[in-house]
């Protein structure tokens, strides 16, 4: 019950920050609550926000994804270079996020076969995939995609861009999945903690299965949303996503430590990112300032505790044993 | 006749433990027969001075990524600290600034560079992967925003003796023998190898754990900034973007060279034939003319394969002592 309150408290603090944000933004420029800004900033976070979804999924079971990006410039590029080929476009699609699927297994079977450790596991392969479509792309961007495919990018229902409704769709089958079902509880579990999770009959292997292979799935249907808003498949797509997605999520109250997170915390962190990213270009700041900030951020939100305690001078004893657990669970 | 068999495991894992660096020895050789077989040209005093300027530098930077990794953190950092260094630490290069005032400048940003992620790891219990994630993109970002991604160029000649022929490898050898004797022959080694063993004892045995973990960081910064130094002396330019990817590239080394990724287990002289063999296999397939694009690809598998044979034959031992 109090994990309940604290989850709902920082939401709430999260969504104040964020409204926050919006005030400022609103006053600061004109442009910016007109109907065309909402439109083009809920259309953006939408390939972002699904990351974090995976991402926030993967934190709970107490693992680590940093290819979540690199495989959403997979299955773009996957769609696109099948349908070049000739094959039918749904088959493209279907191939598209099997591939995906086929990257979370990969990184599945290291990490669980191998006993290998998430975060070296996800770099490797992150520079793997990457280098794929390195390869591939050459430097090229791709354009090849049928019309009426490219067309659900511009596409609204009831005023709301598609792409931000299929994200809705997936947050909230995605909370269902981890709030209302075993398989969530058995991920919240195995995060909490691995070792009580398998002693109490919990399939740990396949739970972690599990993760990574959706994990991969909902970052492969990212890139097909990545590519129906710009229209292309291009070579960089996601290179700054382990940043962003992992910011998003950690700042959104999910522990990088696993067993607690929540999917509308991280689509809330998203959300602060991407105003902040507004806010920035209507300043006229240097756009790198956002790497910058993004990366303070990361480090504030994950340390803030340690950092309170740090100013505060005390606690140091109880510290020192602390950072050895986070070590050890990292 | 009637050893225990504790002791004979234990006097098998020793004598592994001795050869530790022999499998990836023989490797290299492997590698040197065949590409000279099938490549023309790639047996020559020139094509070996070429390579071993390549290796200098990942070599260098994988000096202090295994210090960091022995006591069970990580630097995603050193490409960005690196960059940070030369183009800002250059900066004053065009006014016809000197060696000797812009070295040690180097130097030291890459020094308090190391010690901002040193001080980070240690006093606000943020993992080292979170911390240097972050901070591989601050420095970035404030390298980017200084130097308003210009380049620096020319760069007057007393700067390139540092890149010229056998110098960035006399340097990498220096550096390594100077590790070597560090890791095995000192106090600080062991206690480095005592921390990534388990923290928790070497804290309990009166160890400065987070003095230790803030000097290996700090070394590892210094060495970035160093391995920025050859890399201007070898390119002739300097550039915000250098340096790019060189994490994963020291990492691989790193794992390659058979040092642990959880810590407490691996050796500089492992690192060394790490980067020597990444040095040899990209060199290979440059003059295969492979597209410098699949180069992530080589890696990211040569880190895979590295990290499944250190965990194969932990999961033996395991099953063994079982």
């Amino acid at each position: 019950m109090k994990q309940r309150n604290e989850k709902l408290w920082s939401i709430l603090i999260l969504g104040l920050v964020n409204a926050g944000i919006i005030i400022v933004l609103s006053f600061l420029s004109p442009t910016f609550l007109t109907y065309e800004n909402i439109v083009s900033v809920l259309k953006r976070m939408s390939e972002l926000g699904m990351l974090a979804i995976a991402e926030t999924i993967v934190f709970i079971s107490g693992g680590f994804d940093l290819s979540v990006g690199t495989i959403m410039a997979l299955s773009g590029l996957i769609a696109v270079q099948m349908y070049i080929f000739g094959l039918p476009f749904f088959l493209c699609i279907l191939l598209a996020l099997l591939g995906g699927m086929a990257a979370g297994l990969m990184n599945a079977l290291l990490i669980v076969k191998l006993r290998l450790q998430p975060f070296i596991v996800t770099l490797a392969t992150m520079s793997i995939f990457r280098s794929i479509v390195y390869g591939v792309l050459r430097g090229k961007t791709l354009t090849q995609f049928p019309e009426s495919y490219l067309a659900y990018g511009d596409l609204t229902i009831l005023g709301l861009p598609f792409l931000f409704i299929v994200l809705v769709i997936f947050a909230v089958l995605s909370t269902l999945l981890l709030e209302r079902t075993y398989i969530g509880r058995h991920i919240h579990a195995v995060g909490g903690n691995e070792h009580a999770a398998y002693l109490s009959g919990i399939l740990v292997d396949r739970i972690k299965y599990t993760v990574y292979i959706l994990s991969g799935f909902i970052s492969a249907c990212a890139g097909l949303l990545f590519s129906m808003r710009i229209r292309a498949v291009i070579p960089d797509a996601g290179l700054n996503a382990p940043l962003e997605v992992v910011t998003a999520v950690v700042i959104g109250g999910t522990a990088i430590t696993g067993g607690k997170g929540s999917i509308i915390g991280s689509l809330l962190g998203v959300l602060a990112l991407f105003l902040l990213t507004n806010g920035f270009s209507l300043l006229n700041l240097n756009p790198f300032w956002q790497q910058v900030v993004l990366g303070l951020l990361l480090i504030y939100v994950v340390g803030r505790e340690g950092i309170t305690e740090a100013l505060a001078g005390k606690k140091l004893k109880k510290r020192s044993h602390q950072a050895v657990r986070i070590d050890r669970a990292q | 006749m009637n050893t225990p068999l504790e002791f004979k495991i234990q006097e098998k894992h020793k004598s592994l433990r001795n050869f530790r660096e022999l499998p990836i020895f023989l490797y290299i050789l492997c590698m040197l027969i065949v590409f000279s077989i099938i490549i023309p040209g790639f047996f020559s005093t020139r094509n070996f001075i070429n390579i071993s300027r390549q290796i200098a530098v990942v070599g260098i930077l994988s000096m202090g990524m295994t210090l960091v990794i022995l006591t069970g953190g990580i630097d995603l950092s050193v490409g960005s600290i690196l960059s940070f260094a030369i183009s800002i630490g250059g900066m004053g290069i065009p006014d016809g600034k000197s060696i000797w005032s812009v070295y040690p400048l180097v130097l030291g940003l890459g020094l308090l560079l190391g010690l901002v992620n040193g001080f980070l790891v240690t006093s606000i219990s943020v993992p080292a992967i979170i911390v240097t994630l972050g901070t591989m993109n601050i420095y970035r970002g404030i390298t980017m925003i200084v130097t308003k991604g210009k380049y620096i160029t020319p760069i007057p000649s007393q700067f390139l003796y540092i890149g010229r022929g056998l110098t960035p490898f006399l340097f990498l050898v220096g550096t390594v023998i100077l590790f070597i004797y560090i890791t095995l022959f000192t106090r600080f080694g062991r206690n480095i190898y005592a921390i990534g063993g388990s923290e928790q004892s070497a804290i309990y045995s009166g160890v400065p754990v987070k003095k230790y973990k803030i000097a290996v960081y700090a070394i590892s910064g210094i060495l970035s900034a160093f391995a920025g130094l050859i890399f201007v002396g070898r390119s002739a330019f300097i550039q915000p973007q250098a340096g790019i990817g060189y994490e994963m590239n020291a990492i691989a080394a790193v794992v390659i060279g058979g040092t642990s990724i959880s810590g407490g287990a691996g050796s500089i002289l492992g690192s060394f034939l790490g980067s020597a063999l990444m040095g040899l296999i990209l060199a290979g397939l440059t003059m295969l003319s492979v597209d410098p694009y699949w180069q992530g690809l080589v890696t990211g598998v040569l880190i895979i394969l590295a990290i499944s044979m250190d965990s194969f034959q932990k999961l033996r031992s395991e099953r063994r002592t079982l």
